[in-house]
């Protein structure tokens, strides 16, 4: 499927959706430099500020993994696997570099193994610490300016303050109008589907900053102008866990019978919610907020001592408050908890996030799924039910 | 008025039809297979012979099973989840705690006064349902409807260490060719299959009352082991197959005293007593 020059608002984003790499490509041709990343912890506003597109990989659900088994064991992240998979495949010979991180440990093991069988122009390997303390924020800072060096000598220019600041107003207002799109989702029915919600952010993560804040002001002008509305239905989810990068998924949860209105992924709030605070030193901006703004369980954040930290409850709070504004906010009646199978950064969280959600006496259900769209059918039966329950 | 409930599993189709006081007139119970899968309006029909009824004097269809998707001749579709805690409540009303072991899945569902509050489910992997057995059963060349009469002279059943079918196959095998004999191999059998269903439905904390159903409950050895695997007395109902099918029918006849009470119209669709299609 090719991308219609001039398309605008959500039929554009449904071909992005369609076609992820097709404007990297066009942009590629014209000269720039395309950067692939995984996971939300690579430093946008570095690659953004020095020209680089970044484009975010994802793995492919509906493509069998047949290269990865050789490399990778069947029994780790079905998500990662297929991402290496669609790499081994040479799915993106367009890419001059790539960034991975630490992001879990099979994604660390990962990256080395990416690096052994696909050679790029350009390499970074990232090292994100696993906690917040004040030890981890200073050496994840360290590592940015690594990074920083990295892409200079990479791209052969300096990357000066300004510029840099530049860049993250961008991004920051990508941010914003992420929150703005997401106000739409309040009112009931929601304005826009969730489905919908994840083709805008699956088509944010393929095309550069600037292009993509137009794209969802043209989103968002639509979507208010709009006359067809998603139909109301009973019940509002939340849907929390491990990455969604197809519609699947959420396609399964709407045609059952509820509206899915806010998330807690990362290709959604996880990856859109906090921006960087211009600080007089940026990187220190940067690192805050990908590090400690970010809420991934891949980090742990147990709550200080003086803040209760032995106590479990005071603890849940401090790791999963921000629940409790998008349950308020988006006025959510039940939770989705799911990941892909064998994650588990996302299991060892699900019990601590159920009894938080039970505290705040919201109804939830955990779904286990391996990343692949046959997976999804049994899953059907269970989300009926849970919405039964809630019935 | 009259309602019935028809529960399309992978391998049994039930129907159950009941008046308004919850007598049931009419329970047919035949196979779904691939064959006659679509053919579950065949089963529907024999349930109206039964009762001698005609098709327009039921006034509420519910389809419930993972066959429920596009029966043309029901009026609604819920899931079984629901449909078995309604019929297995309405049997036994202190049950807390009811296991279903179908021909491909397993689950267990926790009720509080009637209600479904929690469930878990395994529908992937054949482990743990009927599907092991009957392979199983085939690879010992016994019949599957056997095991439980062979499995009560076990004195000493052996230990299969493996839950999924493919290897338990093998293990099965290794076992006949040292000459361990059959009861004890096939106790064993049981043992695993209760052993992994009960391991599954433990993150719903099992109390009391325990009601044990669908095929796995009509096998004495698979009810035997489940009550060694859960340590208390589990319940059995005359008919195990049927508690889906008699749920279904109790929800049609709620939605339909629930639309009357409240003077509203009931909620139907246009019904058509013929073949079903699957997944569209």
């Amino acid at each position: 499927m090719s991308v219609v020059e001039g398309t605008k608002g959500l039929s554009r984003v449904k071909e992005l959706y369609q076609d992820r790499p097709h404007r990297v490509k066009e942009l590629k041709a014209e000269g720039r430099k395309v950067i692939g990343y995984l996971c939300i912890y690579p430093v946008l506003e570095m690659m953004t500020a020095l020209d680089l597109v970044p484009y975010r990989l994802f793995g492919d659900m509906r493509e069998p993994i047949t290269k990865a088994d050789a490399c990778l064991p069947p029994m780790v992240c079905p998500f990662l696997r297929s991402s290496l998979d669609l790499a081994l495949k040479d799915k993106y010979p367009f890419l001059d570099g790539m960034v991975l991180a630490h992001i879990c440990d099979v994604g660390e093991r990962m990256a080395h193994i990416w690096r052994t069988y696909k050679e790029y122009p350009y390499f970074y390997f990232m090292d994100v610490p696993h906690t917040v303390h004040k030890a981890a924020l200073e050496m994840f800072k360290e590592e940015i300016k690594g990074f920083q060096k990295s892409l200079e000598s990479f791209t052969g220019k300096e990357l000066s303050s300004e510029r840099l600041k530049q860049a993250i107003g961008v991004h920051n207002d990508q941010r914003t109008l992420v929150r703005e799109l997401y106000d739409l989702r309040k009112p009931d029915p929601p304005l826009i589907t969730g489905t919908e919600v994840l083709q805008v952010m699956v088509a944010l993560a393929s095309i550069p900053v600037e292009e993509g804040n137009d794209l969802l002001r043209e989103v968002i002008n639509e979507i208010k102008q709009r006359e067809e509305k998603p139909q109301k239905q009973a019940v509002r989810l939340l849907v929390w866990g491990s990455i969604i990068d197809d519609v699947s998924l959420i396609e399964t949860i709407e045609n059952v019978g509820a509206n899915v209105v806010m998330d807690d992924i990362c290709v959604g709030t996880r990856s859109h919610w906090p921006k960087v605070e211009l600080t007089p030193d940026p990187l220190d901006g940067i690192a805050n907020r990908y590090l400690e703004g970010i809420k991934c369980p891949r980090t742990f954040r147990e709550a200080a001592l003086d803040q209760g930290g032995k106590n479990y409850m005071a603890n849940l709070e401090n790791r999963f408050g921000y629940l409790k504004d998008y349950i308020k906010g988006w006025n959510v009646n039940g939770v989705i908890l799911q990941s892909v199978r064998y994650c588990d950064t996302h299991g060892y969280e699900v019990p601590a996030v159920r009894d938080y959600l039970k505290s705040l006496g919201l109804p939830s259900i955990y779904l286990e799924h391996d990343y692949s769209q046959s997976s999804l059918a049994p899953l059907k039966t269970r989300v009926q039910a849970f919405l039964e329950v809630l019935g | 008025m009259y309602f019935a409930g028809v529960d399309i599993g992978s391998t049994m189709t039930k129907v159950v039809i009941m008046d308004e006081d919850e007598e049931v007139c009419s329970r047919i119970v035949g196979t779904t297979g691939a064959e006659h899968r679509r053919l579950a309006n065949k089963v529907m029909e024999e349930a109206l012979k039964q009762a001698n009824l005609p098709f327009n004097e039921i006034s509420y269809v519910v389809a419930t099973g993972y066959g429920r998707v596009n029966v043309p001749f029901a009026d609604r579709q819920i899931t079984e989840l629901s449909c078995h805690t309604k019929g297995v409540s309405a049997l036994f009303p202190n049950v807390r705690i009811a296991i279903d072991i179908g021909g491909q899945d397993a689950k267990g569902m926790k009720i509080i006064n009637g209600n479904l509050v929690d469930f878990v489910m395994n529908d992937k992997c054949a482990a743990g349902t009927g599907r092991f057995l009957e392979v199983i059963s085939d690879a010992l060349g016994i019949k599957v409807e056997d095991l439980g009469s062979i499995s009560l002279r076990s004195t000493n059943k052996v230990k299969i260490s493996s839950v999924c079918t493919i290897f338990a196959q093998q293990e099965v095998v290794s076992y006949l060719s040292e000459g361990t004999p059959l009861e004890d191999i096939v106790a064993g059998l049981h043992d695993a299959i209760a052993g992994r269903v009960v391991r599954m439905v433990k993150r719903l904390k099992i109390e009391p009352d325990v009601v044990l159903t669908g095929g796995g409950a009509n096998n004495i050895g698979v009810v035997k082991a489940v009550r060694e695997n859960i340590g208390c007395e589990v319940l059995v109902p005359e008919d195990p197959l049927l508690s889906g099918a008699l749920g279904a029918a109790i929800l049609g006849k709620e939605t339909v005293l629930k639309a009357l009470a409240k003077g509203e119209p009931v909620p139907k669709k246009e019904r058509r007593l013929e073949e079903a299609t699957f997944f569209t």
